[in-house]
């Protein structure tokens, strides 16, 4: 029937009817695409798949584009059958032209339908790569509009691959030529290729090919591999991932004698810091050093200032160690700190003494709470030489023996402390700690000494509402009244509450 | 699904279900039961990915802390040990493998490196002689973590210390990724704007991030309009100050950690007899009255309450009027949810009382005083008094640092007698280590000399407007009702970018540490938005550093502004408050 279509014979429209009413129609659409396939003469071919087509005149162009490849599927659709899917035939079209094209005695891969289906496409690609056919691989690729990582990059790739094996050519030529090419297609690795430029040889030009590639964590290993380590290690400060720079540092540290490692960390600030805080978790000693090579006095005095804590124990170590602190901390020109390490010294060797002669536990306390124990254990005479050698100031001594007569509870000490002079913190501190001990008998006693500015509040604090209620009046101050009013609870305060109302409207009225 | 995330104009669970499918897909490869072996310290982060519930249905059956010796016993096949990239970590890693019993069943060991694998830790592995013993080897980039519809966060505890004292970016480069993973979720950024070193830095690695990735174009819609990357010591004064929004009271006093506090059980109703432990509690926008109240000002906080109160007793009486079978039915339908408002309610006014305990305390009143005086640029530059009483009342050193440093960043830096003169008084009373935690504080230019005599501070107050007068605390005008006068220079710098821009502000820019700077991310003509008119841009601002619940609520009130033209999505490498911030920074020596 075929034939007689072709020719165009008034037989071929009966059969038609008699396929069609048979209802075979599609069957016998299908066998003919299907059996072009298995054609390997392309006349037999368009032939064939020219039947899957409607009879009518100005088709056929469409199909002989279709095989010569650069028709576009989605134009086909004029199916003499209403719904018959063109899949089918546009897949066949495609298959046919990438097999006429190997077919093609310049390449000579003779192969058939079947076995090409069987192979599928990327074997056959492979093969052509092999066979160094680049530009049909790519063609192809193209024309089947495989995905870019699969098709074209995979192609380019070998094709790259191969041309750092051209010793003849110079790695300068090679390099540009390949990133001519490649640019920036997605899905190529250029390292990759500089691996496989290594692999013969050519460093060089693995360098150079490196370059261009975007993603350090592949750069970064193939250097190393290189023994181009500190190429390596700008790398990967670069790239701001700083386990690549450790992989780096340790590498290089393994390679480079300690002078030479050193130096190169003094000229990549990154780095260093980087690396000086694995020391400081992992290599104490090494940080150390680090810091003399950089004449870091300031952080050798931290560093010795820790070591008197984390690695001495016995006290003789540690003040050395903090003699150690403060001499760089002089070094420093940080007199501040180095004043304080040598006081911490001071203060160290004392609480010795004082475990020694008095027993009990000092060591490591601060000097305020080495004061504190002090007048808390009856020592008076002692707490006052100390916070004299080491000028405490006076107002915080008076908040500290307030404080601590007041944990004692010893009311006849505090109170002859506080007649010792006039007080630099006021009484109010004095009524506020009694009456935190719940002792309101003393806190009054110090309630009348407060001062006019805080006596309202002491006498509230006491609860002598009433008196307070008099000084707020006295002192015809807006704010101390509401205070004292806030206070009044109860039928208790009625009275006051009422004096303070008449001493407003009074004070309004002038 | 949580449905708190997808509140706002950015839908944070999509991000949430890539990560959620990230750990499902990694589990799977484990054939068969399992136990994970956990880092301590990711377990509260994982625990706003995945409930156990997600666990259990990937077969894992047993957790254990990750901890020296031997691993506990469990008959399962796979242990698989969740950790952070740390040497430390790896030692005790390759301690469990090593002590494994070679009599008992053959176990199979995994890794999971959160957020980054590392060659480092696999170097130690191999030395210590383990590397071969594990099976899968991954990463699990979980950088940045959805905390609310508007809020990320990487809660990377040191990220502040490290970037800002010991020149260690390592967090800048996840911080990097985790927004190169926005960007494949969410779309490209067409606009980066930053302010400081670290921003600088962050903003070059996505530039080269993305010049990693060509080829793979994105084609995903933008739905962010802006990224502005700000670093922390950009604005340092604004963590010290107190937070006076309800949230930000909640973290200064009992601290809130992964959206979970820990209360005091006192005010709340016991759930049964001798319940002495600590109420845990979630705050989210998952909850109504929550939401709602968060970012006011605490003062405000009290009236919506007691509305609340009237409106849920006001529903429950409406039982008196449900006549017909119909209304008893539509009430008891709405019972639960009434149940739990009254729920929701009666946990928040016992917490409300909480707080007003401490607010309404004297010396919270002169420390808030003296912190406004600083602010407002009132005897900035003598020693102060409250201070002095402070230290030789020995309060909290975090406290007195704070203050200390408030001082110091509100003076730019303090004279050197008066800085001295705090310094000794601190080491007397607290000890002479904390000479160490002094200079770590003076690297990171909280507390320091100052230089040049010359106190910028005052410019910077008067050109950004950082000082308010007028504060209401009620219905506010302006974003410094979160510190009751105090408008957070941080938030003050987003809004000024994003109206007029920050051409207006270029002498203060300069006096600011670190460059500012604008970068743009070309968008292919088909992702190009054009905006309907009254549409807000939507900015996400990055803190890098930290950042605070106030200037959150700070951010919030301007996204809800009418004419504001900018919604905010926030995150930041650590979710923080002064206090947890300056301990960060201290050093304990023994």
């Amino acid at each position: 029937m075929t034939w007689l279509w072709l020719k165009e014979s008034q037989k071929a429209d009966e059969y038609l009817r008699e396929i069609q009413e048979l209802g075979q129609l599609t069957q016998a659409v299908q066998q003919c695409i299907e059996a072009a396939g298995h054609e390997h003469q392309p006349d037999m071919q368009k032939s064939l798949l020219r039947v899957g087509l409607e009879g009518r005149a100005g088709q056929g162009w469409e199909l002989s584009l279709l095989l010569s490849g650069s028709s576009q599927a989605a134009s086909f659709g004029k199916c003499f059958l209403d719904r018959f899917p063109p899949d089918s035939f546009v897949c066949m079209c495609q298959d046919l032209r990438v097999l006429n094209a190997v077919r093609d005695y310049h390449i000579g891969i003779p192969l058939t339908y079947s076995q090409y289906k069987q192979l599928t496409i990327q074997v056959l690609l492979d093969r052509l790569v092999l066979r160094r056919l680049y530009p049909l691989a790519i063609q192809i690729c193209e024309y089947l509009r495989l995905p870019e990582v699969q098709g074209v990059s995979r192609i380019l790739a070998h094709w790259a691959c191969y041309k750092v094996q051209q010793k003849d050519v110079s790695d300068e030529d090679v390099a540009r030529a390949i990133n001519q090419k490649l640019g920036d297609t997605p899905g190529v690795s250029y390292s990759d290729i500089a691996a496989r430029a290594y692999g013969c040889g050519r460093t060089e030009l693995a360098i150079k090919l490196l370059e261009y590639e975007p993603r350090s964590g592949e750069q970064v290993p193939l250097l190393l591999k290189m023994k181009r380590s500190k190429l390596a290690l700008s790398k990967a400060i670069e790239s701001g991932d700083t386990d690549l720079v450790f992989t780096v540092l340790l590498h290089l540290k393994n390679e480079l004698n300690r002078g030479d490692f050193f130096m190169t960390l003094r000229n990549q600030p990154m780095a260093l810091s980087l690396y000086r805080q694995f020391c400081k978790h992992q290599e104490l000693e090494t940080l150390k050093d680090l810091y003399n090579q950089d004449d870091n006095h300031q952080e050798l005095g931290s560093f010795h200032i820790r070591a008197s804590y984390a690695t001495e124990e016995r006290i003789e170590g540690r003040v050395a160690a903090l003699q150690t602190a403060a001499d760089a901390f002089y070094k420093a020109k940080n007199e501040f700190a180095a004043k304080a390490t040598e006081d911490q010294m001071r203060l160290l060797r004392l609480q010795r003494r004082l475990e020694d002669e008095l027993g009990g536990q000092f060591l490591d306390l601060s000097l305020h709470d080495t004061v504190t124990t002090l007048i808390l254990g009856g020592h008076n005479k002692r707490a006052e030489q100390l916070a004299r050698d080491f000028r405490i100031p006076d107002k915080r001594l008076w908040w500290l023996k307030l404080t601590a007569l007041a944990d004692l509870e010893d009311w006849e000490e505090l109170e002859k402390f506080s007649k010792s002079k006039k007080s630099p913190i006021g009484y109010l501190p004095f009524v506020e700690i009694c009456m935190k001990q719940h002792n309101k008998y003393e806190a009054k006693k110090y309630a009348s000494r407060v001062g006019p500015e805080q006596k309202v509040k002491a006498l509230l604090l006491v609860g002598d509402v009433a008196q307070a209620a008099d000084v707020a009046i006295e002192h015809r101050n807006e704010a101390e009244l509401s205070l004292v009013l806030s206070h009044c609870t109860g039928a208790t305060d009625g009275a006051t509450a009422d004096k303070i109302q008449r001493a407003r409207a009074q004070a309004q009225k002038k | 699904m949580a449905a708190h995330l997808s509140y706002g104009r950015v839908n944070l669970n999509v991000l949430r279900e890539a990560v959620r499918r990230e750990l499902r897909e990694f589990l799977d490869k484990c054939a068969g039961s399992k136990a994970i072996v956990w880092d301590e310290y990711l377990t509260g982060p994982f625990g706003l990915i995945a409930q156990y519930s997600l666990l259990k249905e990937h077969e894992v059956e047993k957790m254990f802390t990750l901890k020296g010796n031997r691993l506990p016993a469990a008959d399962v096949k796979n242990i698989i040990f969740f950790v952070r990239p740390r040497l430390e970590l790896m030692d005790i890693i390759a301690e469990n493998v090593l002590s494994e019993d070679r009599r008992g069943p053959v176990r199979d060991f995994h890794i999971l490196f959160v957020p980054r694998r590392s060659l480092l830790c696999e170097q130690r592995l191999k030395d210590l002689g383990v590397l071969g013993s594990f099976i899968h080897r991954e990463e699990y980039s979980l950088d940045l973590i959805p905390f609310d519809g508007d809020l990320l966060s990487m809660e990377s505890e040191g990220a502040f210390k490290e970037c800002y004292l010991e020149g260690d970016q390592t967090s800048l480069y996840h911080a990097a990724k985790g927004l190169m993973t926005l960007q494949a979720l969410y779309g490209t950024i067409p606009q980066i704007f930053g302010k400081g070193e670290c921003a600088r830095q962050v903003a070059n690695m996505m530039i080269r991030m993305k010049r990693e990735f060509t080829g793979s174009q994105n084609s995903i819609f933008p739905v962010f309009d802006n990224l502005l990357l700000l670093d922390r010591n950009v604005d340092l004064l604004t963590p010290l100050a107190t937070q006076l929004t309800y949230e930000g009271l909640i973290d200064e006093i009992y601290g809130i950690q992964n959206s979970y506090a820990k209360l005091p059980p006192e005010k709340f109703a016991p759930k049964k007899q001798g319940d002495g432990e600590a109420k845990k509690l979630q705050l989210n926008s998952a909850e109504e009255l929550y939401a709602e109240i968060r970012d006011k000002n605490f003062n405000a906080v009290g009236s919506v309450l007691s509305k609340k109160a009237k409106v849920i007793s006001a529903a429950f009486e409406e039982r008196h009027n449900a006549k017909t079978v119909g209304e008893i039915k539509q009430f008891v339908s709405q019972l639960p949810h009434m149940q739990a408002a009254r729920g929701s309610l009666a946990n928040h006014t016992s917490i409300a009382e909480l707080i007003k305990d401490v607010t309404t305390s004297e010396d919270f009143f002169d420390k808030l005083t003296v912190e406004q005086e600083f602010m407002s640029g009132i005897d900035t530059d003598k020693v102060n008094n409250y201070i002095e009483d402070c230290i030789a009342q020995k309060h909290p050193l975090i406290k007195v640092l704070r203050l200390v440093c408030l001082q110091s960043v509100c003076n730019s830096g303090l004279k050197q007698k008066v800085l001295d003169y705090y310094k000794r008084e601190i080491l007397q009373t607290y000890g002479y280590e904390h000479i160490l935690t002094l200079y770590n504080l003076e690297k990171a230019g909280l507390l320091k000399p100052q230089t040049g005599g010359r106190n910028n501070y005052p410019t910077i107050r008067k050109t950004l407007r950082l000082w308010m007068d007028d504060v209401n605390e009620q219905n506010p005008t302006d974003i410094s009702y979160v510190y009751s006068g105090y408008a957070p220079l941080s938030v003050r710098l987003a809004q000024l970018l994003s109206r007029p821009g920050w051409r207006s502000i270029e002498e203060v820019l300069r006096i600011l540490p670190g460059p500012h700077f604008e970068e743009r991310q070309p968008l292919p003509t088909g992702l190009q938005k054009k905006r309907q008119p009254g549409e807000n841009r939507v900015t996400l601002i990055f803190f890098l550093g930290g950042v605070t619940f106030a200037e959150i609520a700070a951010l919030r009130f301007l996204s809800q502004l009418e004419d504001g033209g900018t919604e905010y999505v926030i995150a930041t490498t650590k979710l923080m408050n002064g206090s947890s911030w300056i301990e960060a920074l201290m050093e304990k020596p023994f």
